[in-house]
């Protein structure tokens, strides 16, 4: 966890380098990414000395950032998503770092990337009589391509890697006194959608 | 370029995670193994010990500001609580097997897995066993483990308790299914209360018998000692306090664990509810009526004609809702729900009118007026700690917690205020 955080205050003081040379002042004005997709990963459990059993998950993801494009190429804000896992339905609340990277060829098509950070609530997840889940941090760095001109609305589509700490209580059975499951979701997000 | 270079790349040491969900579960549970003893050893066991610390406290007897507290399995500690800010450990009287306790007067009764010992507490400090009546229980549970008597071999089959806490794998998805619970309950045996603080005894203002706080299977009522095991009630005359003579034996049915004199009745308990029993033959309690409103696992506390019970969820009476429900029984064959209110776990109760403390588990202490049933108030919600069962005893409040005996001050309900603490030191932690 802390390699994040790590990562996360290196990546947001690398951002301060290519802002240098500006030619005119650059008026901010309001950005909006809306993206909706798919998120994949696997789990392994059930461990014994002899078996294990591993399992492909897939689950539905949705987001959106709403921000100040503070420069041309940088946009601030928060996000708010979605993510409906097999058994918890997570909302998590981001700040949001969006920066463009690159105009391959000079075509109608940028390189950006993406980082999210913050918390997913349980706000509307429903649990089982029980259970009682409960959100966690999330973080999710990102890459992507838009398409269209700056002016105009553009289409996104965007990968990113995203993980998610959740923690259940479980109901106890007979002889248990004490039952807790923490998680740690690892997934890959492939997201499609439009920005303006 | 270069920054941008750098921003790709730290990204790459994420992909050493796969995408891959990791979910750990982790529980703690009682695992029983079989042990067998004899029964010259546990016979022989008994003995007055030099003072240990609270392990795995049952139930708790207060007498002349003397606190005996059971230790599950091994026997009674012995403290002298006269002054509530400080409380000293007396002695550790051993009994192999014990299970509960009952005191009237100067003499306590305690079961050693299949014998019934009485004690002379005239002085606390020196404790002397008066008589043993042996081989009168012949099965029973402690903490979750069964034991029986072999009586032609005499030994003991028991199960020795460790409490284990394993991890596993999980594959994320929560709930797959709630299995039904087929078995018979095994609870810890010290989070149920039923504190008879306020109950009317006829006999009180002779005998005075102590105060209980926990799971009762013992009560006292007139001059009998009533035990209860799971399908069974033991009757005891005690008219001679020092000599328990045996007496009736009453069926009862399966799933037997509680008993509650409560006037001239009797509330045995149950996993479905609470069969009432007429007591005023005190030597052939007759089944009456069953009382619905609660059952083994809701502790129940009684003031006049109100019964106040706790109902929750994680018990193994497979309940979910969690109130505290007002009971009218001024007419015992058809009780009245008053009123439910909404609490967050509520275990142990304890009632000094118009105060009701009611433990909230991990959520800590509430204190309520119940001076108007249909109407009961808040004041004072303490949080921080675990508070599992209560006893008030009149000017202090004794606070069963997780790490301890808490003892609160609670002249002013609105703000009670901290005395001393026993310290126990449990076995497993729940956080």
């Amino acid at each position: 966890m802390s390699d994040f955080i790590r990562y996360t205050v290196w990546f947001l003081c690398l951002l301060g380098l290519p802002v240098a040379a500006q030619k005119r002042a650059f008026k901010p004005v309001f950005t909006n990414m809306t993206e909706f997709g798919v998120s994949l990963g696997q789990v392994r459990y059930n461990v014994s000395a002899v078996t294990e059993s591993v399992r492909k998950q897939q689950n539905i993801t949705a987001q959106t950032f709403n921000g100040v494009q503070l420069r041309p190429k940088l946009a601030v804000g928060g996000t708010v998503g979605v993510d409906w896992y097999s058994s918890a339905l997570l909302l998590p609340v981001c700040a949001g770092v969006r920066y463009d990277l690159a105009q391959p060829g000079a075509k109608n098509l940028r390189v950006f990337t993406s980082l999210d950070t913050g918390y997913g609530f349980t706000w509307l997840n429903q649990d089982p009589t029980g259970y009682e889940t409960k959100g966690g941090w999330v973080i999710a760095p990102g890459i992507g391509f838009r398409t269209g001109r700056p002016q105009n609305a553009n289409f996104i589509l965007s990968l990113s890697y995203r993980r998610q700490e959740a923690e259940v209580d479980k109901p106890l059975f007979a002889n248990e006194i004490y039952k807790s499951e923490s998680r740690v979701y690892n997934r890959i997000a492939f997201r499609v959608g439009l920005s303006f | 370029m270069r920054p941008k270079l750098y921003l790709l790349l730290a990204w790459l040491p994420l992909l050493a995670t796969s995408c891959t969900d990791t979910c750990r579960e982790t529980r703690t549970y009682r695992r029983f193994t079989p042990m067998t003893l004899s029964t010259a050893q546990i016979r022989q066991g008994v003995q007055s010990e030099p003072t240990r610390t609270l392990v795995n406290p049952g139930k708790l007897y207060t007498k002349d500001g003397f606190l005996f507290i059971n230790e599950l399995k091994e026997g009674i500690h012995i403290v002298d609580n006269r002054d509530p800010a400080a409380p000293r450990m007396v002695s550790f009287l051993r009994i192999p097997g014990n299970g509960d306790i009952a005191i009237r007067n100067n003499i306590l009764y305690a079961d050693s897995y299949m014998d019934l010992l009485t004690f002379d507490i005239s002085d606390p400090q020196n404790v002397r066993e008066l008589k043993r009546v042996e081989n009168v229980f012949p099965n029973g549970q402690l903490d979750g483990g069964w034991w029986t008597l072999d009586a032609q071999r005499q030994l003991v089959n028991d199960q020795k308790v460790d409490y284990v806490t394993e991890t596993v794998k999980t594959n994320c998805d929560g709930p797959v299914m709630n299995w039904p619970q087929t078995w018979t309950s095994l609870t810890s045996g010290s989070w149920s209360s039923f504190s008879t603080a306020s109950f009317d005894n006829a006999s009180a203002a002779l005998n005075s018998s102590g105060t209980g706080g926990s799971m009762a299977r013992f009560a006292l009522y007139d001059h009998y000692l009533y035990t209860v095991s799971q399908t069974a009630m033991q009757l005891f005359d005690i008219r001679n306090p020092a000599d328990p003579q045996l007496g009736n034996n009453i069926n009862l049915g399966w799933n037997i664990e509680t008993i509650f004199p409560y006037k001239d009745k009797l509330f045995i308990g149950s996993q479905t509810g609470m069969q009432i029993f007429d007591n005023s033959n005190p030597e052939k309690p007759v089944q009456m009526a069953t009382f619905q409103h609660a059952r083994v696992c809701d502790p129940v506390v009684v003031h006049e004609d109100k019964a106040y019970v706790t109902l929750r969820s994680g018990t193994s009476c497979q309940g979910f809702t969690n109130q505290l429900d007002v009971v009218d029984i001024s007419n015992l064959y058809s009780p009245r729900l008053l009123k439910s209110y909404p609490m967050k776990n509520p275990h142990g109760l304890s009632v000094d009118f118009p105060n009701l403390f009611i433990c909230e588990g991990a959520y800590g202490l509430k204190t309520l007026n119940a001076q108007d049933a249909m109407n009961i108030s808040e004041l004072e919600h303490l949080e921080g700690f675990h508070a599992y069962d209560v006893i008030a005893l009149g000017k202090t409040l004794l606070l069963i917690g997780q790490d301890g005996f808490y003892q609160y001050d609670y002249s002013n309900p609105r703000k009670l205020r901290l005395l001393s603490k026993i310290p126990v030191k449990r076995p497993y932690t729940v956080s």
